[in-house]
């Protein structure tokens, strides 16, 4: 049978209160969306400009996410036994709750880099920081663009998100053999070298947890699993 | 992929993942462009559509959609009413139902039927309940029967808890035994399909689980075709499911593609509550 359009599948629900659910189930995403990015952003400014309290700020961020997640799970789970949602109303509930637990890792990401990032900061900046600010920029941009895609339910921005996530991991091999080679050389300060490894891998996996996201919206959007797909065609 | 240098910490692994090709299931049902009339309201409007062997296809949709005309259609029972008027053909295992030679009493023994509310025969025990079509038919043989009863009422997960009961009335059991009762007395004359028209809709939630658990079992043996109004129980116990919505079919497909991204805004918005 043919398709319709049902990209404007919008309308009101009989059941007023089901919007509701559904509604405030995705404010708590979008609000734990953007305290996740808040919190990464503090993290690479505490990083970049030495700012313990930034960093500080960042690791305290991480109770509220964490609340949000547990939040979302019980609204997700509450809708499921209250009315049973099925088709796009299903997708939406199952992909805000993986979308909470994506965005609770990214969060312990930030975490992550806040903890490592004061450290740094005790020592002389190292020059090799500058291999972090081109991840730091891929792996926001695809965050950004991942929560847009869920947002706008856009399903073409959300599949071109996953081929990008090759080019952070790139970047972050690229970081870690010129991090490698710098221990070898400079063994005094294998320490600093270390941690920005680690923040290298922090920022990769921002990266991993914002190619879920997208997969999941493209999945809430149009009911389709792009996960797991060998030949991705790069755009 | 896994990168060659090994301290670095590299992303997971993605597998390749095989689409499960789509099952070729033997038909029961052809129903080519099908139109019914009561009068001159058209009940059923131009339907083509099959229905799968050994499968159980739920119907849905609202109210007055005519998806009980539609199951009546595929036994000839909506003959029993008045001015009905019929275009179109109904084939079973490739035979026109509604060819001038075809005897519907014949059809309705091929074709079983269980209705929304369980309906036996008030003057009737248990036992005669279910051969009553059998007798009908001019079976005698008590041994026959007798083994006929048990197989049925077996089939019908009724049989131990009626076995030491069987001369009592059938009105005594309770509603989901009484309805699991008209399902033995269906499945007595040995039909090749049994339809059932809300079947659950008189039942507390055990006794529908019973009957569910039922549907399950039978479509081994018998092609199933249900009307229900709950969109759960459809979930649950169909393979296919077909929407009408004013007497026309607007979408039909694996039950789990209907639930989960149907391909139609009306089926879309009639599942999840949208409808005006």
């Amino acid at each position: 049978m043919l398709g319709t359009d049902k990209s404007m599948i919008a309308s009101k629900h009989i059941l007023g209160s089901f919007d509701e659910a559904l509604a405030s189930l995705r404010n708590n995403v979008l609000m734990m969306s953007g305290l996740t990015e808040r919190s990464l952003d503090r993290a690479m400014k505490g990083l970049f400009q030495r700012d313990d309290n930034l960093c500080a700020n960042a690791i305290a961020d991480d109770e509220e996410i964490d609340q949000l997640e547990k939040q979302i799970d019980k609204d997700g789970v509450d809708i499921l036994l209250r009315f049973q949602p099925v088709a796009s109303d299903l997708r939406r509930v199952v992909s805000a709750m993986k979308l909470s637990s994506n965005l609770e890792r990214m969060a312990d990401q930030a975490t992550n880099i806040a903890r490592r990032a004061r450290k740094l900061n005790r020592h002389p900046p190292l020059p090799e920081m500058e291999l972090i600010a081109p991840m730091h920029e891929q792996a926001l941009s695809m965050f950004k663009d991942s929560i847009d895609a869920y947002v706008r339910e856009d399903v073409e921005l959300g599949r071109a998100i996953v081929p990008r996530d090759e080019k952070l991991d790139e970047l972050n091999r690229v970081a870690s053999r010129r991090l490698i080679q710098r221990m070898a050389e400079d063994p005094d300060q294998l320490r600093g070298y270390l941690n920005l490894m680690f923040i290298a891998r922090h920022l990769e996996r921002v990266g991993d947890h914002a190619t879920n996201i997208a997969e999941d919206a493209v999945y809430a959007a149009a009911a389709e699993d792009i996960r797991h797909q060998p030949f991705v065609a790069s755009t | 992929m896994p990168s060659s240098d090994p301290i670095v910490l590299e992303t997971h692994d993605r597998h390749a993942e095989t689409e499960p090709e789509t099952e070729e299931r033997p038909l029961t049902f052809e129903v080519k462009n099908l139109s019914i009339w009561y009068g001159d309201k058209r009940a059923i409007d131009s339907v083509t559509m099959d229905v799968p062997s050994n499968a159980v296809t739920s119907i849905i949709g609202p109210s007055g959609c005519g998806k009980s005309t539609f199951l009546r259609s595929l036994n000839r029972m909506h003959e029993l009413l008045p001015r009905t008027r019929l275009e179109g053909s109904v084939l079973l295992r490739g035979q026109d139902l509604y060819s001038t030679d075809v005897d519907p009493a014949i059809v309705r023994r091929r074709v079983g039927m269980v209705f929304q509310k369980s309906n036996p025969f008030p003057t009737m025990s248990i036992g005669d309940n279910v051969v009553i079509g059998l007798r009908l038919n001019g079976v005698r043989d008590q041994k026959f029967l007798n083994e006929r009863l048990e197989r049925s009422l077996r089939m019908a997960a009724l049989w131990d808890e009626v076995k030491d009961d069987l001369h009592k009335p059938g009105t005594s059991l309770s509603g989901g035994q009484q309805q699991r009762l008209c399902i033995a007395r269906a499945l007595a004359v040995e039909p090749e399909v049994v339809l059932m028209d809300e079947p659950c809709s008189a039942l507390d939630p055990i006794a529908t689980a019973k009957i569910e658990e039922l549907i399950h079992e039978l479509k081994t043996k018998y092609t199933i075709v249900i009307v229900t109004h709950n969109m759960q129980q459809a979930g649950r116990v169909s393979d296919y499911t077909a929407f009408f919505y004013l007497g026309r079919l607007i979408e039909f497909g694996p039950t789990t593609k209907i639930f989960s991204n149907p391909s139609e805004r009306q089926t879309e918005d009639y599942i999840t509550g949208r409808f005006g």
